[in-house]
């Protein structure tokens, strides 16, 4: 037994340093933020990595059966994908064609993006325009619908005899009028449509700044005698570049990775997406992986364009809580007539869409509406002759896919939303250590990848674990895609919460979990819910994502509507329909629980 | 943190080795071969029994979405022997590469009891080159067929064949005329024939392969010969513009085709349509069976009309044929009740789905729909796919027809 000189001098013995780092280890581990930062690294850069360390081993790997036509040896690494995309006499063909019309797609999409929706926003927030509530809550709708809705539609609108499909579209039956082949298919059309859809994008962004704008500095001008045009060209432009820049960025990525409207009114024009389909599609992985890589290296190059450019404009004030008083620009006798041009734009864009999926669904003869029938709806036997589907809503593939659709969206969001709180937490507990910042910028990263390259990514990865066409493939993927939006709102939410909301129930003995679910969720319970519920449904309506990993008994509601649009338009109509409709019911279900809308921000 | 990263990934660099060596890890050879030998001397009632003693559920992947309507009627036949019911019998359209690689996917897991059984294949080409390089497929021949399938059809099985012809809307003055296939790469017809693009549909990318082969290449230049008073091309030959005559027609027709309609039923509506007068497709026959196509307004190639066989004979071809290629699949859980199923397809009643305008059994004792023509009359007037041949030029050819769209 030792005494108690000798307990005294082992208490007061130097600690060695392999206990004291023992004892950083395991104060470390007592903080749960630290716990989480720690599980979400691992997570996170296994997630990430992995699939593109995959993506990259499979851009110089015979990966198919279909290869070893090249001369090559199953399983064998070789280079020559990357010498045919890059150097041999097919690269153009290949490669750079579809790159330089992917690059001018996008980069005309944002053009029109931020024109369309910077204008709208401008007399929005600007201008004491007639009908604005409306105006707005239309303007957003073709963001919410899915992106094919509006090219689908593009087709049906302005088609004629002389040009592609040979058939009158709407306006051809209506008035005779016909327009030239380049504006129904090829690049303008795309860019067009596109900018149509990403409008409302930047109609928020935009429409944001431009609301809490500062009014004494357009007063100032004003008092001094400025003209309009000036002070448009010499105050608010300026207060909204960063604004410009970033919804031209996004809307360019975004744009590059469109696959639906290219495929569907694309024409002659190939891009890297749908060459990137058809490359795997027909068992060339090598080639169609390495323009995945492209894709994800233009992505990840212009969002750090954006971080840069919006980093460095990190000062400039838009809100100086001075002037709450907006003076608006009086349109005078232009007020109704800006009014219905909007109007009518807008419900070209969101309402004749769905009017006429509901219309062909209908027809009998694709535009002979004297064929009018519902049993491409609700037959319980099989529609038409060819047509091996009865109704959809009596289809049990429809169902199957529904169920998919509801089952994949739940899980991403409850992964993605469920991981958006904890890194939340976790990040702005300890905002100024190292881990955070990486965790932070991880959980970003999945944002600048596009859609389609991440899939194939993940389909490498599933190739490699036998997991190829697995549901577990679509949930991992979803979860990853969508971490951005969650681990957002999951952040902001935790930064507006004071930490001593937390300390008090620490002091009280409160567990970590308790904690958490009894105190802190509770508080920014709408921001979390907005975290799971972005995912669930973006989910809903996406197809670049999943179209590569997405098969049999996999099948989802966008993939089966893919399949369809080839042999059954008017089931596809149906089917197009009923996507949109959820999508917008669980839209207007999400406003009304959390009383959040996307044009909120720009008001109307 | 650049130590901590490095670590991570030599983790995944180790999970990555782990995942390949699993995934090569299979559960030893098959014996499906032995299965399929014992299947040809046996009775249906012996197969019936035979299957019966399986379990695990039946799944049948095709590249035809009617294999969902013959599943229906095999378990509505067979459901109450075998104990198979809508809950563990499922069968699927999908494309010939996804069922390639489900197939491969299935054959690494662990638990069989879901895989795929059997499948239909379109493309002979790459069913041709995976049945060399892999043993996921397995050829099974019904006994009951006997004299009825041509030998060329038995390895890899046909089940049944399909038509793509060259169809015209025959509404106004402006009706197409011809008999030569190179009046089709007349300027007059720039943009006026529907043909899903080769890139996106492989048994059009496989016709127009076919074309360069000696065979055909020399057909095409008989038909040229005949069609311009026997003068030769002077673009064509060795060292010349075009290899041979199957280059120079794929080429100026490419120019003339019109890829917009990404679908054969959509192409066979529009064509119908008034406002496509003087249109021209060249698409899936069968497609003329739906209700939404008018087809009082189209006219097809090489279309016997009376009882007199009478016909406008095309020269070479009036369009081409594949077919649907019927397998086992070697890692599913049901091999005798496969057999059973491709029994089943190649009766009339489980040809059913297929039985209409433009599908052709491969089993000669079912006949043809009314008012077509039979197999037989096809086989004169149409490019069948060479699965060997095709292999042989394939990534040649196919690089030259991508550069021309």
């Amino acid at each position: 037994m030792k005494n108690k000189t000798e307990n005294l001098a082992e208490e007061n013995a130097p600690i060695g340093k392999g206990k004291k780092f023992l004892n950083r280890v395991k104060r470390f581990f007592l903080t749960p933020a630290n716990v989480i930062l720690i599980i979400y690294l691992v997570i996170l850069v296994f997630m990430i990595f992995y699939p593109l360390f995959t993506l990259i081993i499979s851009t110089f790997q015979v990966s198919s059966i279909t290869e070893t036509l090249f001369g090559v040896k199953y399983g064998e690494l070789t280079g020559l994908w990357w010498y045919r995309m890059f150097a041999s006499d097919m690269s153009g063909t290949y490669f750079w064609t579809p790159l330089l019309n992917s690059l001018l797609m996008s980069l005309l999409a944002s053009v029109i993006a931020i024109l369309y929706g910077g204008i709208v926003a401008f007399f929005i927030t600007r201008t004491n325009m007639k009908g604005k509530k409306i105006i707005s809550a239309i303007f957003v709708f073709p963001y919410i619908m899915p992106s094919w809705t509006l090219a689908t539609f593009w087709q049906n609108f302005w088609q004629n005899p002389s040009i592609g499909t040979g058939t009158g579209g709407m306006l051809y039956n209506l008035t005779g009028l016909s327009v030239p082949s380049s504006w129904v298919y090829g690049l303008v059309p795309c860019a067009i449509v596109l900018g149509l859809h990403y409008a409302p994008f930047a109609y928020i962004l935009i429409g944001g700044i431009l609301r809490n704008m500062d009014a004494n500095l357009e007063e100032a001008a004003t008092i001094l005698k400025a003209s309009r045009a000036k002070i448009i060209y010499r105050i608010t432009l300026p207060i909204v570049l960063p604004a410009l820049v970033s919804t031209f960025l996004l809307v360019f990525a975004s744009s590059m990775s469109s696959y639906a409207v290219p495929k569907y009114i694309g024409g002659d024009m190939t891009v890297l997406t749908t060459y990137m389909k058809n490359f795997l599609n027909n068992g060339y992985y090598g080639q169609g992986y390495i323009m995945a890589l492209v894709m994800i290296v233009l992505g990840v190059a212009i969002l750090a364009a954006n971080q840069y450019i919006t980093g460095k404009r990190k000062s400039f004030t838009t809100v100086s809580g001075k002037s709450g008083q907006v003076s608006y620009i009086n349109l005078h006798k232009a007020n109704y007539v800006v009014a219905t041009i909007l109007t009518i734009l807008s419900l070209f864009c969101a309402v004749l869409p769905l009017i006429t999926f509901a219309l062909e669904s209908c027809c009998v003869i694709p535009g002979d509406y004297s064929t009018l029938t519902l049993e491409y709806w609700i037959s319980r036997e099989q529609v038409g002759t060819g047509n091996g589907l009865v109704g959809i809503l009596f289809e049990k593939q429809v169902w199957q896919a529904f169920g998919n659709s509801i089952l994949l969206a739940f899980l991403c969001a409850v992964i993605a939303g469920s991981s958006g709180v904890l890194i939340g937490y976790a990040v702005a507990r300890k905002r100024a250590s190292r881990v955070a910042r990486t965790v932070d910028s991880l959980a970003f990263l999945p944002y600048l990848m596009p859609s389609m390259a991440l899939g194939a990514a993940f389909l490498t990865m599933a190739f490699t674990f036998g997991l190829a066409k697995s549901f577990i493939v679509l949930v991992l993927v979803g979860s990853l895609k969508y971490l951005p939006f969650a681990s957002r709102s999951g952040i902001n939410a935790m930064l507006q919460l004071s930490g001593e909301i937390e300390e008090a129930a620490i002091i009280v003995g409160v567990p970590w979990w308790k904690r958490m679910l009894r105190v802190i969720f509770p508080i920014q319970k709408s921001t979390f819910i907005s975290g799971y519920l972005l995912p669930f449904t973006s989910c809903m309506r996406e197809l670049s994502l999943f179209v590569l990993l997405s098969a049999g008994s996999t099948t989802l509601l966008a993939t089966l509507l893919d399949n369809w649009s080839q042999w059954w338009p008017q089931s596809a109509n149906a089917l197009n329909l009923l996507i949109i409709v959820t999508v917008l019911v669980i839209n207007f279900a999400v406003n009304k629980l959390t009383g959040a809308s996307i044009d909120k921000g720009v008001g109307g | 943190m650049r130590k901590l990263l490095s670590v991570l990934l030599a983790a995944a660099f180790v999970f990555s080795a782990a995942g390949a060596l699993s995934a090569c890890d299979k559960q030893g050879t098959s014996d499906i071969q032995d299965k399929v030998e014992a299947a040809a001397s046996m009775t249906e009632e012996e197969l019936i029994a035979e299957a019966a003693k399986e379990t695990g559920n039946f799944v049948a992947y095709g590249n035809s979405s009617r294999i969902v309507d013959a599943m229906d009627g095999f378990v509505k036949k067979y459901g109450s022997q075998l104990k198979l019911s809508s809950s563990n019998t499922s069968a699927s359209k999908q494309s010939d590469t996804e069922i390639f690689t489900l197939l491969d996917t299935e054959a690494k897991s662990s638990n069989k009891s879901k895989n795929a059984s059997m499948v239909l294949i379109q493309d002979s080409a790459s069913l041709n080159l995976y049945r060399t390089s892999t043993d996921l497929f397995c050829n099974y021949i019904p006994s009951s067929l006997g004299d009825n399938i041509s030998e060329a059809d038995m390895v890899p099985l046909a089940q049944q064949y399909i038509n793509k012809l060259f169809i015209w809307n025959n509404v106004g003055d402006d009706v197409p005329t011809f008999s030569n296939v190179w009046e089709l790469t007349d300027p007059s017809y720039d943009n006026k024939i529907f043909f899903k693009s080769p890139n996106s549909e492989q048994v059009n990318m496989n016709f127009l392969i076919m074309l360069t082969s000696d065979e055909w290449s020399g057909k095409l230049e008989d038909a040229y010969l005949a069609l311009n008073n026997n003068t030769a091309a002077s673009d064509v030959g060795e060292g010349k513009t075009y290899k041979n005559y199957g280059y120079k027609w794929i080429t100026e027709f490419i120019a003339n085709c019109n890829f917009t309609i990404n679908s054969d039923t959509t192409m066979a509506q529009n064509l119908s349509k008034e406002d496509n007068a003087g249109n021209m497709g060249l698409f899936v026959l069968s497609k003329l069976r739906d209700d939404s196509v008018l087809t009082e307004n189209l006219q097809v190639a090489a279309w016997n009309e009376g009882s007199d066989g009478k016909y406008v004979k095309i020269e070479p071809f009036a369009g081409f044929m594949y077919a649907l290629y019927a397998q086992l699949a070697t890692y599913g859980p049901r091999p005798y009740t496969a057999m059973l199923f491709i029994n089943y397809l190649m009766t009339e009643e489980g040809f059913g789905p297929w039985k209409s305008l433009g599908g052709y059994s491969s089993n000669s004792s079912i006949p043809v729909t009314e008012g077509d023509s039979t197999l037989s009359f096809w086989r004169e007037n149409l490019v069948f796919e060479d699965g060997q041949y095709i292999i042989s030029v394939k990534t040649e050819v196919e690089d030259y027809i991508n550069g021309l769209l």
